[in-house]
Formats: C-alpha cells, structure tokens, sequence
C-alpha cells in the first residue's frame, strides 16, 4: 500500500463501469491504475519528482490515453495535472466535479475526435491569388520593375493584399471544409492554424459507428479541394478538444 | 477500419498517428482541474516549448534508424528509395506531388505503422527538413516553420 498523500498524475477520466486494465506505463515509468469515486474512475500513475521531464512525459500521457480509449471513452485531463494526493483527487476533483464529468462522458460515449488538417501548395496558392486578382497582380509588376527597395511600401502593400486574398481564400475552404464534414460528426471546432500555410485546422467529434461514412467523407472533400490542398487525416483520439462544458459555442452541436 | 482512398491515394487510414502529428492537441487540450497543483511542473510552460520541438526531432530520429536498419541494401527498388528520402529532407522543398512517391517508399522501409508511438512518419521528417533548413522562414517565423512538423 502506498503512502496516501504522494502525488498522483492524472490522465483522463472514464466510467467506473468502462475501465480497462492500461498495459503501457505512464510518466516516470510508473503504473498506471485508476482511482474509483461515485461510478467514475481517474486514470493516475504516482509520481516521485518535483519536475517531470515534459518532452518525455508527454509522450508517455499520450501513450496512456491512446491505450485506455481503445475500447472505452476517456475524457483527456490537460497534459501536466498533478494532484497532491489520491484524497485531493476524489475530494476536488472527483466528487466536487462529479456532475460535469458524468455529464461529458455521457455526451462523449462512444465518440472519437478526428483531425482533419489541410495545408496549401504555397506556389500555387500565390500563383492563384495572382491569377485571381487583377489588384494583385498589377501590383506585383509595378513592384517587379522596380529596382532593390525602391517600392518597399508598395512591397508591404502587395504583401497586405496576398494576406488578404489568403485569408478569404482559408475562410472559404474552412467554410466548405465544415459544409461536407459537420454532417458525419456530432461536433466540429475549428483549432489553431499550425503552419503559415495552413487551409484549415478542424476537429471532429465523431460517432465510433461514423468513422467510415466521415472518412468517405474526408476522401470526398480532398477530391474536391484537388490538387491545391493537401488534407492529413489524424485519428481517432479521445476527444481532447471536447473536454469544456460549453459544447457548441458557435459551432452547431450535438445532434 | 476504412481506408479513404482518394484518386491521390494518400489520405492516411487514421490510426494510429504519430505523436507529433497530434501535439498540439495533447498539449493544449483536455480538461481543466481548477484545483490541481502545479508545483511539481514548474517551468512547464518553457518545457511545453522544448517539447514541441524535441518531440518532432525524436521522432525524426526514430523515423531514420528504422528506415535505415530496415533497408535491404540489395534489392535495388529499395535503395533507390532512400537517396530520394534524404534529398526531400535536405531540400526542403517537398510538394504534394512528393507525397505518394514518399508514402511508397515509407510503406518499403518501415512496413507500415504498426506502432504509432513510435510514431516514425514522414510528415514529420519532410517538415524537420524545412525547420533546419528554413531558408524559407525568416527568424520569427520559427516557431511557424517548426509547427510545420505537425501539420
């Protein structure tokens, strides 16, 4: 038995009724196991250290998460929570929360988030927005013509306008991104943009029973975007990013 | 599990994903336990950072010795496949048309992923290329031409 009061990690949060025994090993190496309150079970490994290696431990909070939603629907605590003891943990967390957990893992049951990320060919792109835009273009041949940063303001002019044209251009693709795949999933959320070049960045949270129609779904968008847009794919996870009360917050929600 | 094939072919069956594909997920999403204590984590915010970065570079590692220790040098398909792996890392100028060449060579040296945590895939190592090479990304764009190796 070990001492009450060390620290325990915590990684996500399932029914009682749901768990599985976690096979991989969680941060710092050590076992995972669940700490069962009121038909809920939080998913801990104990910890020893003050500081925990984030790089390495992150992979292993992944690792953990990846294996315990396997079968069951876990909701995801934020990477890095450290609770002062296994009675803190039932005391202000577990029981204090134990509506609003109850509540997710029923809105959550049996979903899946997936990614669906799409970067634009930058060429093409600019080559596009060039082609598009006549603004665009006769600025780039006054700015072509002249010599070294004589036009370092019609420069930064030409560069505010691709930004535009850009940003309209993600807005669309984003918008018709939605349109196709928002009918297959029970919620979307649009995530930050992770590279310059970034069309759109969704997630999806989706019925295990749907990942086939959403990925038919995610083929179909990408033939129609062609060959200016590369889509990724990414999943299933648990649904991190639908881990907050509020679901639908602009976005239509549960169906 | 469906495969959502497209006339391109390289719309991935979903599972599993490499790490650093999802990181920015893993480390900004979940929930939040207002009670939770933070002191065995001081700095995590600065380590969060190393994270983004260590990760993908692991990753890239990983993704290298397992290409090269599963590369049959005599079968000359295979071999041929790798000189364009590197090139594609080194230029940094990978486009999507790359994309089904690099999927195939990928399939031939690592047999698949079987094991997404090992999580050695292409994305990544094509986008390390550009964060190291970065002729493209000026200084502040750092953190943007890093984030490539999730996208």
């Amino acid at each position: 038995m070990h001492d009450p009061g060390t620290p325990v990690y915590v990684y996500g949060v399932l029914a009682a009724s749901d768990q599985e025994v976690v096979a991989v090993s969680g941060v710092e190496g050590a076992d995972v196991t669940t700490v069962e309150h009121a038909g809920l079970a939080a998913l801990i490994s104990r910890v020893r250290a003050d500081a925990l290696a984030a790089a390495k431990e992150l992979r292993a909070h992944w690792r953990v998460l990846e294996e315990a939603s396997l079968h069951a629907t876990v909701v995801p605590v934020r990477f890095g929570t450290v609770m002062a003891s296994e009675q803190a943990l039932r005391e202000e967390f577990l029981e204090r929360d134990v509506q609003r957990l109850r509540e997710l893992l029923d809105k959550l049951n049996g979903r899946v988030q997936l990614i669906v990320k799409a970067e634009y060919d930058e060429e093409r792109l600019l080559r596009d927005v060039v082609e598009a835009s006549p603004a665009v273009a006769a600025l780039r041949e006054r700015v072509r013509a002249l010599p070294g940063d004589a036009g370092y303001y019609d420069q930064i002019r030409l560069g505010e306008l691709v930004a535009g044209e850009v940003a309209r251009r993600r807005e669309a693709d984003t918008r018709l991104a939605l349109d196709v795949l928002e009918p297959h999933a029970v919620a979307a959320r649009e995530e930050q943009a992770t590279s310059r070049n970034s069309a759109f960045n969704l997630a999806f949270l989706v019925d295990r029973d749907a990942e086939e129609s959403f990925g038919i779904a995610v083929a179909g968008l990408s033939t129609t975007l062609g060959d200016r847009i590369d889509i990724r794919f990414l999943g299933p996870l648990p649904p991190y990013s639908f881990t907050d009360a509020d679901l639908g917050a602009g976005i239509p929600a549960w169906a | 599990m469906s495969i959502a094939a497209t006339p391109r072919g390289y719309i991935e069956r979903p599972r599993p994903s490499g790490l650093a594909d999802v990181i920015d997920v893993i480390l900004d999403k979940g929930l939040v336990i207002d009670a939770y204590v933070r002191v065995s984590l001081i700095g995590i915010e600065i380590l969060t950072i190393d994270a983004r970065i260590v990760v993908a570079s692991v990753d890239t590692y990983l993704r290298f010795a397992q290409a090269v220790n599963r590369l049959d040098l005599t079968q000359s398909d295979q071999s041929e496949g790798l000189p364009e792996l590197v090139q594609d890392m080194t230029s940094g100028g990978a486009k999507s048309k790359t994309k089904g060449a690099l999927e195939g060579v990928k399939e031939k040296l690592t047999g698949g992923d079987d094991d997404g945590s090992d999580g050695k895939q292409k994305q990544k190592t094509r986008s390390r290329s550009r964060s190291s090479s970065s002729s493209r990304s000026s200084g502040s764009d750092g953190s943007r031409s890093r984030s490539r190796s999730k996208s």
